[in-house]
Order: C-alpha cells, then sequence, then structure tokens
C-alpha cells in the first residue's frame, strides 16, 4: 500500500476563457473533458491519466483541492482508517464525484489544505502512445509541459503564537501517507523552527513541499520540463505572450531544479521546473537550509529572496 | 532539532524606517538585508563602485569594519564622517544607520515609458 | 581597410588581488602579463592576441578606455585623417604605449570616452593552439569565457538642451570608423530620440553599444560562451563564489543574446553573452525597439528594467 504519485489539482480562476488560453497555449497541456457546471480538464502530453489539472470559474482564486493517486482501490480502506486514527476526519466519496475517477478519499491536511486520494482514474494513453513511441509528439503547443510536477502549498507560521502548520502537515504526510523528507529548511534562535519542507513519495526531490507564511493558501502548481533549454524557450514563450513572469529562469538551492515562476491571468502562480534535480530516496540525507542563506536555498543564484515570493499566494 | 550556527550576528537598524535586519560578521550590510528579502538600502553592484548604497552610520567605529571603496563617490572626509557605501561595510556590533544614497529615476518630458536614468 | 573587432578594455579596480582573483578564476581569464606600474594583461583562452583585459589598480571603479584593432597600419593614418576632418582631436602613440602593441592612435568619443585603435598586437596564440586544435582546453578556470565580446558604455543624454551623445556617437562610428547600426531604441513623444543604439563592425550583433545616463560612464564588458548550458553554468559558479548577480539568466530582446550580468569586486559590471544572437551582415535592416518596448528588448523574459541596471554604472 502506498502513495504512487500526484494525481491533479483544483484550481480557481476568475476568467475561465483566459484561465484556459494560458494553461493550453502557454503552459502547453491538453484539454480532455468539460463537466456539466463548465469545469475544464487538462492533461499534459505525456500523462496517460485522463487529467493532471482542473480548473473551476470562481469569484476567487486559488486551490480547491489537490489529489494524489494510491495504488490500488483497498489501500483507499487502509488509509480511511489510518487518517482517521491520525485524528482527522475523513470521508470516502463515491466513484464519480471526482470526474473520471474512482471512489476516493477527502480530507483536510492539518494546513486546512484540502486533499483526495484515489486509485482509479480513466486511461486515455500519452500523446505519443506506448507502442514503438516517439520521444515527443508533433504539434505541441507553448511551453510543451510534460506533466503536472508538485504543488507548494503555503500554511501559517508564527512562532510566537507556536503555530506551525508546516510541521504538522509534513509530520501527517511522513506518518499517515508514508511520504518522506527530502529537505528543509529551519530559521529561528538555533534553528529551531521547520520553516518549510520538501517531500517525496516517488524519487523525484519533491511531490509536495509546505512553506510558512501568514495564512494558508496556495503558492505554485509546477509543470516539468526536460531541460535548461527547454526553460529558456518557456521563458520566450512566457514572454511572447505577456505572461506575468514572477522569477525569470534561475536555479533553485532545494532541489536543485532549474525554475521560472510566472502567474496564470487570475494570478495563481504557476512553475516550470526543469530537470530531475537528484534522484531522491528514502535513505538519502536530508538536506537542511539555515536561515543565514535562506535566499540561496530558494534562489540559488542571486542568493537573495524576492519579496513577492513569500508575500504573494492565493 | 537545534542547527549550530557558527557566525555572529548584528542587528542593523535603518532609522529612516524603522526597519531591523540581521548581518553577520562575515557579510556586508547589503547582502544580510537582501538575503532575508529585506530592502531600505539601494542595492548596487555589492563592490563599491557604483555609490548608491551611501549611509550615514551612526554607531561607534568599533563596531564596524570597511573595505576600500570608490573615492569618485565617498571622500576620506565622508569617511571621517561616518559615511560609507553600504556594500563595503561589515558589522562587528549592532549598527545604526541612515541611508544617503538612492537610486534615481527621471522620464523624458511627455514620455511615460522609458525609465531609464538619464 | 577599416576596424576589425574589439581589442581590449582597461578597466579601473580598487583591489587587484580581489580582481585578478575574479577575472582569472571566476571568469577564466588567463594572466599573460603584469607591469610595473602594477597593471595585469589578461586573454580569453580563445583569443590569440596577447591581451583583451587590461585591469589597473586606481582608487575609483570605472573604464580606462576601450581599443579597437584595425586591419593594417596604414589604417591608422586614414583614420587619423577621417576622425580629425570630423572634428574631434586625435592623438598619436608610439609603438609601446599601449603594451606590447605597434602604434596606435588615442582619441575621445563625442560621449567622452576614451577610445585607441591599434594595428598590431603581440600575438601569443589560442590555449588550443592552430594545429589539429581541440575543441577546447582541459585547464581552463571558472566559467572559462572565450573572448571579450563587447562594451556597453552610458552617455549622457538631455534632449530637453538639445544634448544627444548616443545619436553623436552613433553617426561618429557610422561616418568615421565604419561601424554598422544593428539595433536602437527610439523613445520621446515624437519617437525621434534615438536613445539605445548597438553598433557593429563585424557579423555579431554589436562590438560597441550605448544606453543613456546623467553622466559618461560604464556600463559593462561582456564575455563570449556557446550557449546557453554554459550560462546556466556560470551562473552557478558565480553563486558559489558569492559573486553579485545583478541580473541572473535570461534572454535580450536586442541582440537575442543569453545573458548574465554580474559585478566584479570594484562593482564595474560584466557580463557572460552567450550565442550568436543573428549574423548581423551590411545589408541587415535596422531592427528598431519603441519606448513602451525597450525593457523586453532589454531584458525579453521580465519585459521590466530594473533599477539597478539603469542606475548603477561606475
Amino acid at each position: 500500500m502506498t502513495v504512487l504519485r500526484i494525481g491533479h489539482i483544483n484550481l480557481r480562476v476568475l476568467d475561465m476563457a483566459a484561465a484556459v488560453k494560458h494553461y493550453c497555449d502557454v503552459v502547453g497541456l491538453i484539454q480532455t473533458h468539460q463537466d456539466e457546471s463548465g469545469n475544464i480538464y487538462l492533461k499534459g502530453w505525456d500523462e496517460w491519466d485522463k487529467y493532471s489539472v482542473i480548473l473551476s470559474e470562481s469569484d476567487s482564486a486559488g486551490m480547491n483541492h489537490i489529489a494524489y493517486k494510491v495504488e490500488s482501490d483497498a489501500d483507499l480502506d487502509l488509509y480511511h482508517k489510518s487518517i482517521k486514527e491520525y485524528g482527522i476526519s475523513v470521508e470516502m466519496v463515491p466513484a464519480g464525484t471526482l470526474a473520471c475517477t474512482g471512489r476516493a478519499l477527502r480530507f483536510n491536511l492539518p494546513s486546512g489544505h484540502e486533499m483526495y486520494l484515489y486509485a482509479e482514474k480513466e486511461f486515455v494513453g500519452t500523446a505519443v502512445g506506448s507502442i514503438n513511441p516517439d520521444p515527443w509528439p508533433d504539434g505541441l503547443i507553448g511551453a510543451g509541459a510534460h506533466w503536472l510536477d508538485h504543488a507548494l502549498l503555503m500554511c501559517e507560521f508564527d512562532p510566537e503564537k507556536q503555530i506551525n502548520k508546516v510541521t504538522e502537515s509534513t509530520d501527517f504526510m511522513i506518518k499517515v501517507l508514508n511520504f518522506y523528507l527530502v529537505e528543509k529548511i529551519m530559521v529561528g534562535p538555533e534553528g529551531a523552527f521547520q520553516l518549510a519542507t520538501w517531500l517525496s513519495c516517488s524519487n523525484t526531490p519533491h511531490d509536495i513541499a509546505f512553506v510558512g507564511g501568514p495564512v494558508m493558501g496556495f503558492h505554485h502548481a509546477a509543470f516539468f520540463l526536460d531541460s535548461w533549454e527547454d526553460v529558456l524557450k518557456a521563458a520566450d514563450v512566457m514572454s511572447k505572450n505577456k505572461v506575468k513572469i514572477d522569477v525569470t529562469p534561475q536555479r533553485h538551492g532545494v532541489t536543485r531544479g532549474y525554475t521560472i515562476y510566472f502567474f496564470d491571468p487570475s494570478g495563481n502562480r504557476n512553475e516550470t521546473f526543469g530537470g530531475l534535480g537528484y534522484l531522491a530516496q528514502r535513505d538519502r540525507p536530508v538536506t537542511v537550509w539555515t536561515e543565514d542563506e535562506l535566499g540561496a536555498s530558494i534562489f540559488y543564484h542571486t542568493r537573495e529572496l524576492v519579496e513577492s515570493f513569500t508575500t504573494v499566494y492565493t | 532539532m537545534k542547527i549550530e550556527q557558527t557566525l555572529k550576528n548584528h542587528n542593523i537598524t535603518i532609522l529612516d524606517t524603522n526597519e531591523i535586519f540581521k548581518c553577520s560578521e562575515n557579510d556586508h550590510l547589503l547582502v544580510g538585508m537582501r538575503s532575508l528579502g529585506k530592502k531600505g538600502i539601494p542595492s548596487g553592484c555589492h563592490g563599491g563602485g557604483c555609490g548608491v548604497c551611501k549611509v550615514k552610520i551612526h554607531s561607534d567605529k568599533n563596531n564596524y569594519k570597511t573595505l576600500s571603496m570608490s573615492r569618485a563617490h565617498i571622500s576620506k572626509e565622508d569617511e571621517d564622517n561616518g559615511v560609507f557605501l553600504a556594500c563595503r561595510v561589515f558589522p562587528l556590533g549592532d549598527i545604526e544607520l541612515n541611508v544617503i544614497g538612492k537610486i534615481k529615476r527621471k522620464c523624458i518630458n511627455g514620455s511615460k515609458n522609458f525609465v531609464f536614468n538619464y | 581597410m577599416g576596424v576589425m573587432k574589439i581589442g581590449h578594455v582597461n578597466l579601473r579596480v580598487l583591489d587587484m588581488a580581489a580582481a585578478r582573483n575574479h577575472y582569472e578564476n571566476i571568469i577564466g581569464l588567463i594572466v599573460t602579463d603584469e607591469d610595473e606600474a602594477g597593471n595585469l594583461y589578461f586573454k580569453g583562452w580563445d583569443e590569440w592576441d596577447k591581451y583583451s583585459v587590461i585591469l589597473s589598480p586606481s582608487d575609483h571603479a570605472g573604464m580606462d578606455h576601450v581599443a579597437y584593432k584595425v586591419e593594417t597600419d596604414a589604417d591608422l593614418d586614414t583614420f587619423t585623417k577621417s576622425i580629425e576632418a570630423y572634428g574631434i582631436a586625435v592623438e598619436q602613440l608610439p609603438a609601446g604605449v599601449l603594451i606590447d602593441c605597434g602604434r596606435a592612435i588615442r582619441f575621445q568619443l563625442p560621449s567622452g570616452h576614451t577610445m585607441c585603435l591599434f594595428a598590431e598586437k603581440t600575438f601569443v596564440g589560442k590555449s588550443t593552439g592552430d594545429k589539429n586544435p581541440a575543441p577546447w582546453p582541459l585547464d581552463v578556470k571558472g566559467v572559462g569565457a572565450h573572448w571579450l565580446d563587447h562594451c556597453l558604455l552610458v552617455c549622457p543624454l538631455d534632449p530637453e538642451n538639445q544634448i544627444n551623445t548616443i545619436a553623436d556617437n552613433v553617426n561618429f562610428l557610422s561616418k568615421c570608423l565604419g561601424f554598422r547600426l544593428t539595433e536602437q531604441a527610439l523613445v520621446g513623444p515624437d519617437e525621434d530620440i534615438q536613445a539605445v543604439a548597438f553598433l557593429t563592425v563585424t557579423n555579431t550583433p554589436h562590438d560597441i553599444a550605448f544606453v543613456p545616463g546623467p553622466t559618461a560612464g560604464f556600463h559593462h564588458a561582456s564575455f563570449f560562451l556557446p550557449n546557453w548550458g554554459d550560462i546556466l553554468r556560470s551562473a552557478d559558479i558565480m553563486a558559489m563564489n558569492k559573486v553579485k548577480i545583478d541580473v541572473t539568466p535570461t534572454r535580450h530582446g536586442i541582440t537575442r543574446g543569453e545573458t548574465i550580468y554580474f559585478f566584479d569586486p570594484s562593482g564595474n559590471r560584466n557580463e557572460t553573452f552567450a550565442g550568436l544572437g543573428y549574423l548581423a551582415t551590411p545589408d541587415m535592416p535596422v531592427i528598431t525597439w519603441t519606448e513602451e518596448e525597450v525593457p523586453r528588448g532589454i531584458f525579453y523574459h521580465s519585459g521590466e528594467l530594473n533599477p539597478a541596471f539603469t542606475e548603477v554604472y561606475t
């Protein structure tokens, strides 16, 4: 029994037409479904399940929920039990509650973010198929992102009031969902407070990350690109489309990834994340970043924290 | 979990805004300020050459050490009066300062967008 | 007959030991000479003349002069005549005044910058030699810059008082020295103020460039790297050495080059410039950037000019 990988993310957008244009023409996702409520479902060309992004029109931006895929349907019963035992209320929703998806568990992380676990989602195949596939498909648009890679969630953090939802959500992910810690930032006197954590359930440097902020929220959803060259092309594509770039191509100290941060037309932050970084393993020593190298941990080249990075999120 | 802090940090107070940031003895004032995303002192070349980060330090001379900086921006008299480029100042104790330098911007008459300073 | 290429740039530095470490171990230039006055001479591994950078100890930063190499010794007489006819005073320098160079001429651009022309400089050869050469030498240091590519100079502009030394420089270099305008920005209410100009004497997008400022100054000297991957590696090397990076890896709209701006330990701005951009043949139409698109012309991805870029120079 195990969590396999990130499944999808459901984002709220203010203007559906503008959002679809962004995620299709700039990020390069493919629309695969639209439901009766007008939600639009998208996938990357290299993904085989029906969707990894759901866009829901709303009067506020942000994330509705994030979902992870587990190995087998029976896992859902086991996780149902262990989540309840941890002291978190959890609900089993019937198949179809999530479009094209089997039954699922719904609960909230200690930080308040809504999460689903599911085992089955309709299979549609990658754009190159699985028999003698080409390395990439013709007709890619925009950045041509491969897949949804990870999400970073902002968690309430106020050491003076002894609030640290980063630590609480991290503890839950490790103890109950069997994620493992890959990197963390420690701040405060003698590095006593865990300000940020990067956790994996696969072998990538992170499948989810938590960073402390004044209120809970959604920081970014990241889409995978192969290489630094692809990151340059993606930045060119964004500029052509006058997309607001928050952070131009740079390396992360944490994860070693090549990044661009940018915003969708509703102000939800996206990332194109290039490269594997390294192969994370359960026995890999946890990387620790200290407060005096906080800038370099996030933005390795400037070694300076960008103000908007920690203050602007949905 | 505790992490060993090997560097000594000092409080740097920008009197103009009452903002305080911490800066280690190994870093110059702008690194201390910018690595935590703080602002207040204009940040330029970080090499003592361009002159935008000029500050007046009110604290005792024993509370900091300095490296050489451009005479095109800081005279000997300036130095005697505690006027330095922040990127050449390393704290040895707490420091209080006022910001003198600034990044000026001026536009061509009738032009809204052209932001080159000239 | 003609100006062939950029020859060298002479920069003033505050701390020679720190400067030597920067140009030798980070940019990866090779020290080829040191004179009695304490000046240090450097070349890139891919250059064949004795030096392309002179560092001079001083109490203030900035550029002492920039020098261009002409095709033949006789060209110096021809250029003397044409420059004097243009109304600019020319000083004749006997061989050796510019170390390891033949005779040279010295004059000031309309913007006030000192320029020298020379025809001969001691040949030392590339690190890889000229016989069955390896594509690159094994012993390069730091980012391993190939050669000095170009300089960008800050020139006084004050349209209200009919002062535009950028346009004056363009006129002078085009008429007297055979430079060709490749790109320009036309700004102001009537879009007739030539505020930014890029000129070439070769087939690269620029061998010299001018931007406006309150006083004449030195904006940056640029060193060539082959590609975007080299740019990532150089940014990593700068970050490891805590070099102050002004602008992290991005693309220029103007020239299409891939860039990093950073500072030497005296605050002189350097650039690593990658890629050819395009082949600037003499019949290439001049590219013009309009006022609202100048920021995108300079920093194609962010579309924003950071204040330090336009204000900070030596």
